[in-house]
């Protein structure tokens, strides 16, 4: 069995070989215009997918020749290194050919600088059942979304979650893929439940939130949106549960600083002033910390374009000096979808490399390495500059929302005021929590919370507070206290 | 002849400006007025409360505008590129 093995792997290392020969030869001698094309597919077929992409960009550049054989092989270029690698073209190149593949990149590209109308055509050109068919569908429905296009919206996130179901299962055995294809129709349903929340149809919004199984890749960061979705609908205390589930030791490594605000939102329309106060002291005590200590890390390291992965990449032990926060955060950025994607090319770009270097050192040996070092810089340089945005983000993120708390904090100075220049008061004589405060629909159920986390419950729980917003005369209020005393 | 008489004119002008700074202006001042309202009689109905009272006034309301979301749009941006 062995022997077979190894005797299969050297017939494809000589295969592979005589086809970066084939390629070499064509490189040195041949004068055909569309020689660039007959490189990258001799690379191609010797699988050095990235030094293909680079004999395959000559080619767009240099020529407009095009065929249904280089079409599949654009296809299964951007599939295997990421759209990346195209997307350097310039409009005019990527417009020229009737190519779905190309269209698709370009209608990304397009879409990143905000050229919805542009993008909206190029995508269009993407036929249904199109391998990017799914991404280009979604990114359709996003276009329609922002832009307020509603029927087309529907129709095109629709399409969205049927084409990639059909990839989820075509997908088999191929775990990740099957993976990448449900996320994607997940994102699908969340983009329509955002467009309901946006058009006001909380109730719709909320639904269409609870169709994404607990078990999803996107439910821990929509969390915060179905909270957003039960606050606009005045069901403060789902709003409030909602938030708690962030606490539960699965959560842990998720945290939203606005999950906070919207917690103390919360307090304070149900006029506990005194619990909202609680909350923004908290928020500062907790956040500034952490803010604290990622801007030490971060900013002596802005300006570098290897830390950031190198740190990711870290094995744990080597990240047990830094604060749980920081380990934490980077687990979350670990666990995005597009940074496995970008990881998983950049690390089959070294591999390529391996092999390249082995490659005589001749005009052609030369060309090909220059390529592929320049390709793996870039990628490096993405990566790095990926989680050093998250966590510039992050940071901004907790500045942003320590001004609103301030702000919610200066609303309720200004009620407490307003309520002694009234000669009112709060009732506050209530107990703080009843069953009956709770709303549930017909199929859902009641436990207490005993401060355990259950998978099952995560994200259903509800506070039962009653609203204080009630006020009554100081005077009559206190003669009443002091009589119960 | 001219010149002369203009001269006496302005010495004659002179003269009289400082006679009139000379004169102390004295201005008096009543030093004691009295009213008696006893004898006053006002007809009419009293329309005003009889104890101290204070409108209460409309007080400003600072809007800080608290935090909204309208929408979820930036993120809807960032699940495209955040596309493979």
């Amino acid at each position: 069995m062995k022997f077979i093995i190894i005797l299969l792997f050297q017939i494809f290392s000589v295969q592979a070989a005589a086809s970066v020969n084939d390629a070499r030869k064509i490189f040195n001698t041949s004068k055909d215009p569309h020689k660039n094309a007959h490189i990258a597919q001799e690379l191609y077929k010797s699988k050095y997918y990235y030094s293909a992409v680079v004999f395959a960009k000559r080619h767009l550049i240099e020529t407009n020749a095009y065929n249904e054989a280089l079409e599949t092989m654009i296809e299964q270029l951007i599939l295997k290194t990421g759209t990346d690698n195209f997307t350097t073209l310039k409009d005019s190149i990527l417009g020229k050919f009737p190519s779905p593949a190309l269209a698709f990149v370009h209608g990304i590209k397009l879409f990143k600088g905000k050229r919805y109308s542009e993008a909206k055509a190029r995508l269009a050109l993407v036929p249904v059942d199109h391998k990017f068919s799914p991404e280009a569908r979604l990114t359709l429905g996003a276009i329609a979304n922002i832009t307020g296009d509603q029927k087309t919206m529907v129709a095109e996130y629709q399409a969205c979650v049927e084409q990639a179901k059909k990839r989820e299962s075509d997908a088999g055995d191929k775990d990740k893929l099957a993976r990448y294809f449900k996320i994607l129709s997940d994102t699908c349903r969340i983009h329509m439940a955002r467009n309901l929340y946006a058009n006001g149809k909380h109730d719709l919004a909320m639904a269409a939130y609870d169709q994404i199984e607990k078990t999803s890749y996107r439910w821990p960061y929509i969390l915060v949106e179905r909270a957003w979705t039960a606050y606009q609908t005045q069901d403060y205390n789902r709003a409030l549960g909602i938030g708690v589930t962030y606490k539960s030791p699965l959560l842990a490594s998720y945290f939203f600083p606005e999950a906070e605000v919207l917690s103390a939102l919360s307090y304070y329309r149900l006029c506990l002033y005194d619990d909202a106060l609680a909350k923004v002291d908290q928020f500062y005590e907790v956040y500034k910390p952490k803010a604290e200590e990622l801007k030490g890390l971060i900013l002596p390291q802005k300006k570098s374009h290897t830390f950031f992965l190198e740190l990711a990449l870290a094995p744990i032990k080597d990240n047990e000096n830094k604060s749980p926060f920081i380990r934490q955060l980077l687990t979350q950025i670990r666990k995005k979808i597009i940074f496995n994607v970008d990881l998983v090319n950049y690390k089959r770009a070294i591999n390529e490399n391996k092999y390249v270097r082995s490659l005589p050192n001749d005009y052609f040996g030369k060309t090909i390495r220059g390529e592929l070092q320049r390709m793996i810089s870039f990628r490096t340089k993405k990566l790095n500059h990926f989680i050093k945005r998250l966590m510039f983000n992050f940071v901004n993120d907790i500045h942003s929302m320590s001004h609103e708390m301030f702000n919610i904090k200066l609303e309720i100075m200004s009620n407490k005021r307003d309520l002694v220049y009234k000669n009112k008061q709060l009732i506050a004589d209530r107990g703080r929590g009843s069953h009956e405060n709770v709303n549930r629909s017909i199929e859902q159920q009641f436990y207490d919370f005993k401060g355990e986390f259950w998978a099952d419950e995560l994200g259903d729980y509800s506070f039962g507070l009653k609203s204080n917003c009630e006020t009554v005369k100081r005077q009559a209020a206190e003669i009443t206290m002091r009589g119960r005393r | 002849m001219k010149y002369i008489v203009s001269i006496i004119c302005l010495i004659f002008t002179i003269k009289c400006f400082a006679q009139a700074t000379d004169k102390d202006v004295i201005i008096k001042y009543k030093e004691y007025e009295s009213f008696d309202l006893g004898n006053l009689e006002i007809k009419g109905s009293v329309l005003a409360p009889g104890d101290l009272s204070v409108r209460e006034r409309e007080r400003k309301v600072f809007a800080a505008g608290l935090y909204n979301r309208a929408n979820f749009n930036p993120e809807i941006e960032e699940d495209i590129r955040n596309l493979r």
